[in-house]
């Protein structure tokens, strides 16, 4: 037992000790206090963002596609609501398994099985929804609905599919749409100050985005706006409820100058055969037709193709997909003359009066060699005008050799060879105008003489494509002042390209438009046969793509035995005259005859265009 | 005050101050879990049982001499201490922890027996000794200390464990441990730290503390909790969001929002001004465990008093500093609040107690 002292310094030191700890204490509770007053005062708008984010989720909603018309206000391309089978990929282990599974409910040919199969894993892999089968039809959607309990990844719903009403006539200038990557929807989805990692998954899936044609050039103005529906999640991101919805925006529509009916009349006229064809408005210059044949159906691309009928496509040795109006280079042959004679009149080298004897051939001074026209023997006595109806090559031959090489250059590209003629087409080749600085980089050789002198007929290095070959009729038919071509005007500041020409008077342009007439309306012109054809009068160029030079026509029926080495016909054309409305540039390729090959095609759109 | 009132057989032993302050803590408990558990009526059913028994344990506790705990000290231990390696051998499986003994009706967490009768056994081992505690007994009470501790860390229960050996320790310090020792002690303690953390903490537990120091460590791991919870406290603001309209509990963002986090819970619904009246009634009974404590009859008295109150302090401390973020997560319920069984009868058991060393006086001897 202790004693009474021992007893008060006990309890005394007991006190003391507790006062220490509770001090202790006192100390961990301040900080605590602290702590919770930096969290619920001093840091509470971090906080509360953050218990807001943490409940909130937003799901982007797809806006609808603007609509693409013709210039009388027809659908080319529009949304068509479809019922589709969709399944997340994600979630399906095996899709074979699942495939055997569906199919005594919902049958799928090849096509669909393959493009099913092809796609399963990407899809998967990005978490995105496979669509299995398009277009339901009312007892397929029964049958699903009865038995859609065995398949919880898999349902139906109402998806747009891009469909062109003309889906091979537009292949080329209205292009087609396609899946989004992920690049690409991260840029639009930045564009449109959207959150990216966290939704690119979770968007509603099937965006499509245009790939090539105005569906590409004008994708910004026809994809529209994303909307949104913001929910509040639970902590396993299960839905609870809807808090808010902003709509989409849908796309704008686009209403082009293209014209269904000629654009139809030109494809029919083409029949498959590898060419182009480009109409123009001269007035605007709006492109009213465009067409590169053999076409493909954009319906097929746009909206899942199985690789079999894709790799077909891209196998075919005539090249579907490839754009020949604005990519597809060829000389332009003859068709350039016009151009070389109002050169000649602008820089004095000749006037209309001006006259030479074609023997059929025209021999270089510097070398002696022969550049032979097309027909044996020449055309005798020749002045520009019968040149220009007769195509003269030696007229143009000896032309050419007096011209200024670097004049001559700048001449041409003023009328649109080697430069960019069109706003919007998609991806347009410039070609080739070819300058003394371009061989010597290109072909490490100097400009001869020679090359000025088949410049003067169109062929050697120079390459035009269909496109500015029409810009260049256009130019033609409108006596030098032109706009820039564009499939769509309200949408685009159009250039306007004049030419300076100080020599060149009104005269000069009747006179040439005069001979370019007599090319169809002369008994002697090259494309006399296209006369009856129409009711109205059309100045003309025919051209004839010489792709293996021979010197008799001996040698050319030899070389014709293989169709890839005949020549591609050629023609531009401008109606009606004498006040020109539509200007049209026609290639076939290996067509051999400008005037009557490509001729019917030209005057056959000009027909269609006229005839309203 | 009114301590004892004497009937003419008999008297009952009752404080009320700190029985009201309890009764009202348990109500207002009541309302938490109800919004922490979205609205379960049959928690809040279960948990008001719990607490109406625990009142009820509480005032039958409070009734018999202290003597009584001081004679039956030894056999309380050794109870604990069976039962502990019963619920080694016989205890339940959850989550990788063997805790809890199945008496069928109850499912009872030992190490919560353990909790309230070491600091007792020590008090009345203790209460004769000479100050300052002599290095022989500092040491006996260190090892049981230790083996206690030992026992209820491997079950795990890391949480429980510290505040079994803290208990120990608080005992040991109000009893007159002398300072030399203490200062000698903790400078082997500071030395001794990278043995402990290689050898005595599990991977989780080092996972947690590292964690712990930098969140950033493992975004999605241990730290959630944390951040979920420091997310809760901070979007209360100063008044709250309202009852039942925190969204962090509601939707399930907040772990363990009924039992360890549920103080998030009411941080988030009543914002700081409600977290200050809540902490201020567990202030109140700390300050009244201080005065009856220095007001106890006799040394025993005064330890059993103090050594329960900080075990109770402590527990709360943990679990604060816990939700906050500003010690590491070891699992440790909100006395009174949190939802619970053992841990909350425990604390029932030992305020019972407390009252029992506050209100029965001693004539002085001589």
């Amino acid at each position: 037992m202790i004693d009474l002292n021992e007893r008060y310094a006990e309890k005394k030191s007991f006190f003391n000790r507790l006062v220490v700890v509770y001090v202790f204490f006192g100390f961990v509770f301040s900080f605590f206090l602290y702590q919770t007053y930096s969290l619920q005062v001093s840091e509470y708008k971090d906080y509360e963002t953050a218990a807001i984010a943490n409940k909130t989720k937003e799901v982007l909603v797809q806006p609808v596609r603007g609509i693409i018309y013709d210039r009388s206000g027809k659908i080319i391309v529009n949304n068509v609501p479809t019922y589709d089978l969709i399944v997340k990929a994600s979630l399906i282990k095996n899709i074979d398994a699942f495939l055997s599974d569906l199919s005594p409910i919902i049958e799928l040919d090849s096509d669909e099985l393959d493009y099913v199969r092809e796609n399963f894993d990407l899809k998967a892999l990005y978490n995105r929804e496979l669509i299995v089968k398009k277009n339901l039809s009312r007892e397929e959607i029964a049958k699903f609905e009865v038995r859609g309990y065995k398949f919880p990844n898999a349902f139906i719903d109402v998806r747009y599919s891009r469909y062109n009403n003309y889906p091979e006539l537009f292949s080329h200038a209205v292009g087609y749409v396609g899946g989004v990557s992920n690049d690409e929807l991260v840029s639009i989805l930045n564009s449109q100050a959207l959150p990216q990692i966290e939704t690119i998954f979770k968007y509603s899936n099937g965006f499509q985005i245009g790939k090539t044609g105005l569906e590409s050039t004008y994708d910004q103005i026809l994809r529209g706006k994303f909307g949104k529906k913001i929910f509040e999640v639970d902590a396993r991101g299960r839905f609870v409820e809807e808090r808010e919805f902003i709509k989409p925006k849908n796309g704008e529509n686009l209403f082009t100058t293209l014209d269904i009916e000629a654009q139809q009349v030109a494809y029919d006229q083409m029949d498959n055969r590898r060419g182009a064809v480009v109409a123009i408005e001269i007035d605007s210059g709006s492109i009213v037709s465009y067409v590169s044949t053999p076409s493909f159906s954009t319906n097929a691309i746009s909206n899942g193709i199985s690789s079999r009928a894709f790799n077909a496509l891209i196998q075919d040795k005539d090249k579907p997909f490839f754009d020949r109006a604005s990519q597809g280079r060829y000389s332009p042959a003859s068709t350039i003359k016009p151009a070389i004679a109002l050169f000649g009149i602008e820089n004095n080298i000749i006037d209309w009066d001006f006259s030479m004897e074609d023997p059929g051939y025209f021999i270089l001074p510097e070398d002696q060699r022969v550049y032979r026209g097309w027909r044996k023997g020449g055309h005798g006595n020749v002045n520009l005008n019968k040149a220009m109806i007769v195509s003269s090559n030696t007229f143009f031959f000896s032309l050419a050799y007096k011209s200024d090489i670097n004049k001559l250059i700048e001449h041409l590209s003023n009328f649109g060879f080697g430069t960019k003629v069109c706003a919007d087409c998609f991806n347009p080749d410039k070609a080739l105008l070819p300058t003394p600085e371009w061989k010597m980089n290109n072909l490490n050789f100097g400009w001869f003489k020679g090359d000025t002198v088949n410049l003067g007929v169109g062929q050697g290095y120079l390459s035009a494509t269909p496109l500015q070959l029409a810009y260049y009729s256009s130019v033609l038919a409108n006596k030098g002042t032109s706009k820039e071509l564009s499939f769509i005007h309200e949408k685009q500041d159009i250039k306007n390209l004049n030419i300076q020409l100080n020599n060149t008077d009104d005269l000069d342009w009747k006179r040439l438009h005069q001979s370019m007439i007599g090319v169809i309306e002369s008994p002697i012109g090259t494309a006399k046969r296209l006369q009856e054809l129409k009711t109205y009068t059309v100045a003309a160029k025919s051209g004839t793509v010489e792709l293996v030079s021979t010197d008799t026509k001996e040698d050319y029926k030899i070389i014709r035995e293989n169709e890839g080495n005949r020549d591609h016909a050629i023609i531009i054309a401008f109606g009606p005259m004498p006040n020109p409305k539509y200007a049209v540039s026609v290639v076939i390729e290996n067509g051999e005859s400008g005037g009557s090959v490509a001729g019917p095609v030209a005057i056959a759109v000009l027909n269609s265009l006229i005839g309203k | 005050m009114k301590k004892k009132l004497t009937f003419k057989n008999f008297s009952i032993y009752f404080d009320q101050y700190l029985f009201i302050s309890i009764t009202l803590l348990s109500v207002m408990g009541l309302f938490f879990l109800y919004s922490a558990s979205q609205g379960d009526l049959n928690t809040v059913i279960k948990q008001s049982i719990f607490v109406g028994f625990g009142l009820i344990l509480m005032f039958i506790l409070s009734q018999p001499d202290p003597d009584f705990y001081k004679i039956f000290s030894s056999l309380f231990i050794i109870l604990a201490i069976l039962l502990i390696f019963a619920t080694m051998i016989f205890g339940r499986e959850i989550n990788g922890a063997k805790r809890w003994l199945n008496f069928g009706f109850f499912t009872l967490q030992t190490s919560e027996i353990i909790k309230i009768a070491l600091p007792i056994f020590l008090a009345s081992y203790l209460y004769d000794k000479p100050l300052p505690i002599s290095l022989k007994h500092t040491f006996i009470t260190l090892a049981l200390i230790l083996f206690i501790f030992y026992l209820v860390y491997s079950q795990p229960d890391l949480g429980t464990g510290l505040v079994v050996f803290m208990a120990g320790i608080y005992i040991l310090f109000l009893a007159g441990l002398s300072w030399k020792f203490i200062f000698t002690s903790f400078g082997l303690i500071v030395l001794s730290m990278p043995f402990l953390w290689n050898n005595f903490l599990e991977p989780f537990q080092r996972q947690r503390i590292l964690t712990f120091i930098d969140p950033s460590n493992d975004p999605f791991g241990s730290s959630w909790n944390i951040t979920q919870s420091k997310i809760a406290i901070g979007s209360g603001g100063m008044s709250g969001k309202g009852f039942q309209e925190g969204s962090q509990a509601n939707l399930n963002f907040l772990p363990e929002a009924e039992t360890d986090f549920i103080f998030a819970v009411i941080a988030e619904e009543f914002g700081f001004l409600g977290v200050c009246v809540l902490l201020s009634l567990f202030f109140f009974i700390l300050l009244r465990c201080i005065y009856l404590a220095f007001n106890a009859r006799d040394r025993f008295c005064r330890l059993t008093i103090g050594g329960l109150s900080l075990v109770f302090a402590s527990t709360l401390f943990i679990n604060l500093g816990m939700v906050v973020g500003i010690i590491p997560v070891v699992g440790m319920p909100m006395p009174f609040i949190s939802k619970g069984g053992s841990s909350l009868l425990s604390f029932y058991i030992a305020f019972g107690i407390i009252i029992s060393m506050a209100t029965h006086k001693k004539l002085m001897q001589k």
